[in-house]
């Protein structure tokens, strides 16, 4: 499933990431990798960006590019 | 204390005779700090130099970079230079871009022999992949531990010596906010310096491959036993950021929060900067009076009081605002709100076209443009970087201030709520007007979307330390002096000059015989004026006359000279306090040569206020523009647009208000 579709503080395993090649390796980088476990903890009054807690950092991730996470 | 922009050849060599002591040796002379964004590198920077840092910029790539000496309590000293934050080595921005330049040894200029990795003890998996790209380089390195008090809030643990051995390279805990450990890092930083490592670099080893990286860095972590966590994905509930985020990311009080810290910022900048204000006004005034009164009467002094003195006090007023300006944003930016603020407005501002970090500069611009354009370096795509820069000279800025005020005093005579509401109306529209250029250059003019992430790290809530914030404030003030400085002073020189001379052949007498070509003259008989006599044509749809045009063309020096112009042209009494007053009543009767028909009318007043409202009539901003991007044809072209948009939409107002019978 995508991450978009998660529940809130609900703990995720990460299975892949689409998107634009740069994009996707920006999203490694950051520490976004196959197996890791992640939360969507909040998001902002408008619904976009998400605040997704990884590896000890809250990240504030556009839908556009949660939607590239796929999560199980 | 080094000069402030220095070339880079200088600078090496000042360095190394700095640090080349007798009982030190050959010490290297550049050491720098690199890390990951937020992870504390400014203030160890501060603690390192006792707070005696520079911005400089050097050349090639327009960032700036922090420099400074060690604090010599620390022992022989080095030059250490602050890397901006790096987010991951596929770089985008020109900041990142500069940083991974400077680590992998291929800037020009900045050749650093040592590195201090600083990394944030909380997020130890994601920091350590960062000095992993440093360590590869193989060059002498410490990696200063941050954020420890933060670990008990996070409810991990870090054993500094399990992870030294665990990664081959020593390890420091320091508090740069506090000073606790820096004592530690600089004889750690001497000692690799002095002796090679000797042992194996783990770190160094590490694939550039991000999975594979991530992988065993974990690996390191658990089986070295150097982080201990009781609970390792910290989820909301957990930690005081989160209790904060859940309150000023509310899904109803989020924004309120929001537009109340915009408001108080914006009343302190007008209202907490006024007295410095007028206290900088008034030392101006008086040392453009002494020097008119010390130095022998003659064009020299004029020139040196009016267009010198004047010209630079013009600008400098606006500095309080400036100042107060960056102190309140550093506030934010170190409490850690500001990433939030930027998360909150990204969605309507990615729809048009702009990223959610471009909210600071076009904040700015409401104070003036030329900070603002230097805050959009942090935006990292560079379509969008540029549409922020393109918008920012619609933000209705302070040098605006003292113009509007004088139109709407002309315009609603006797009436200051009118006026204040009207100046309030201005405001709000300059920020829709903003949104509406870029929405429309966004989608008609950059349909193709080049790569634009947000992925923003929001950092932990920690109080801001009043040392450091300041120490941030002056030398970002500073570096806008410099940028800003110059060319005020360069322009408004030669304004002045075009002003009070002209070619002297409107008067020939047998004083002007001995200077035949070039006299100082009065205004009326000035370059500038018979510029305005040129343009006058040009300016006839706007309904005014040349004395106008010389004032539009003065304000290119900064917008608010258009008040002193017309008060010189509208022949106003010197007495200062008089002065507003006279200039209404002198404007308010003001005709055109010859006739009866008034000059300042309903339709014109107007018109001058909506070509004040676009158009862009600051050469420095220009020059800052032309020096951020790299690019005189986009300057020119900001230019030639916005002034452009500025006559015909003013001129536009005036002959249809004269068609529907307003005069």
């Amino acid at each position: 499933m995508s991450l978009l579709d998660a529940i809130h503080n609900e703990m995720y395993r990460v299975e892949g990431i689409a998107g634009p090649a740069d994009e996707r390796r920006r999203l490694l980088d950051l520490g976004i990798t196959p197996g890791e476990e992640l939360a969507v903890v909040q998001s902002v009054p408008l619904g976009d960006p998400l605040v997704v807690m990884v590896r000890g950092m809250r990240l504030a991730l556009r839908r556009r590019e949660a939607g590239w996470i796929s999560v199980q | 204390m080094h000069s402030i922009e220095v070339a880079p050849k200088a600078s090496t060599v000042e360095a190394q005779q700095v640090l080349h002591s007798p009982e030190t040796g050959a010490h290297p002379s550049t050491v720098c700090l690199a890390g990951a964004p937020n992870a504390g590198k400014t203030a160890l920077m501060n603690a390192l130099t006792g707070g005696n840092f520079h911005t400089a910029n050097y050349p090639g790539v327009t960032v700036t970079l922090s420099r400074g000496k060690t604090k010599a309590d620390f022992g022989p000293q080095f030059l250490l230079v602050d890397l901006p934050g790096v987010h991951s080595t596929s770089a985008v921005s020109p900041e990142e871009v500069l940083s991974c330049r400077v680590i992998e040894g291929r800037h020009q200029s900045v050749i650093p022999d040592a590195l201090i990795v600083a990394v944030d003890a909380t997020q130890l998996e994601r920091h350590l992949r960062f000095a992993s790209v440093v360590a590869r380089q193989h060059k002498p390195m410490v990696i200063a531990l941050t954020m420890m008090d933060l670990l008990p809030r996070t409810q991990q643990s870090v054993n500094v010596r399990k992870l030294e051995t665990a990664i081959g390279v020593p390890v420091v805990a320091v508090d740069g906010r506090t000073g606790w450990g820096a004592v530690d890092l600089m004889n750690t930083l001497r000692d690799v310096v002095s002796r090679p490592a000797a042992g194996h670099c783990s770190l160094a080893d590490l694939p550039e491959e991000p999975v594979a990286a991530y992988e065993l860095i974990r690996k390191l972590l658990t089986e070295s036993e150097s982080l201990k966590n009781a609970n390792r994905f910290q989820l909301a509930s957990d930690s005081i950021t989160a209790r904060i985020d859940h309150v000023v990311l509310h899904r109803v009080f989020g924004f309120p929060i929001f537009f109340a810290i915009l408001v108080g910022l914006f009343s302190s900048i007008f209202w907490a900067a006024r007295p410095f204000m007028d206290l900088i006004d008034g030392l101006f005034k008086q040392t453009a009076n002494l020097l008119l009164a010390i130095l022998p009467e003659g064009v020299l002094s004029r020139f040196l009081a009016e267009g010198v003195v004047g010209g630079v006090g013009a600008v400098a007023v606006f500095f309080p605002q400036i100042i107060i300006l960056f102190f309140l944003m550093t506030l934010l930016e170190d409490s850690g709100y500001l990433a939030r603020g930027a998360a909150l407005v990204d969605r309507p501002m990615s729809y048009l076209g702009l990223h959610g970090r471009s909210f600071v500069p076009m904040l700015s611009g409401f104070a003036c443009a030329i900070p603002a354009v230097l805050a959009a370096r942090t935006i990292p795509s560079r379509r969008e970087r540029l549409l922020t820069i393109w918008i920012l000279p619609l933000m209705s800025c302070s040098a605006r201030l003292p113009v509007y005020a004088l139109l709407l005093g002309a315009l609603l005579p006797g009436s200051a709520w009118k006026a204040g509401l009207a100046l309030g109306a201005i405001y709000i529209s300059s920020l829709l007007v903003g949104a509406l250029v870029a929405g429309l250059i966004s989608r008609l003019i950059l349909r193709k979307r080049s790569a634009s992430l947000l992925a923003m790290e929001l950092p932990a809530y920690r109080t801001p330390l009043v040392k450091p914030t300041l120490r941030v404030t002056w030398s970002r003030a500073s570096a806008y002096l410099r940028r800003a400085g110059i060319p005020i002073l360069v322009i408004s020189s030669c304004l002045w000059l075009l002003s009070n001379f002209g070619l002297g052949s409107h008067q020939p007498t047998t004083e002007n015989l001995r200077v035949p070509l070039i006299a100082s003259s009065g205004l009326e008989h000035s370059f500038a004026a018979d510029v305005g006599r040129v343009l006058e044509p040009a300016l006839h749809p706007m309904g005014v006359d040349w004395r106008v045009g010389v004032g539009l063309i003065s304000a290119f020096a900064a917008r608010e000279v258009f008040v002193s112009t017309m008060a010189i042209v509208f022949h106003v009494a010197e007495d200062p306090d008089a002065r507003q007053n006279s200039l209404l009543e002198n404007m308010r009767v003001a005709t055109f040569a010859g006739s009866s028909k008034r000059i300042f009318t309903t339709s014109t007043i107007l018109g001058l206020i909506v070509f004040f409202f676009f158009s862009l009539q600051c050469l420095s901003t220009v020059a800052v523009v032309r020096s951020e991007t790299n690019s005189w044809r986009l300057a020119g072209l900001q230019l030639l647009f916005y002034t452009g948009i500025g006559y015909v939409m003013s001129a536009g107002l005036v002959v249809s208000l004269r068609l529907l019978g307003v005069d």
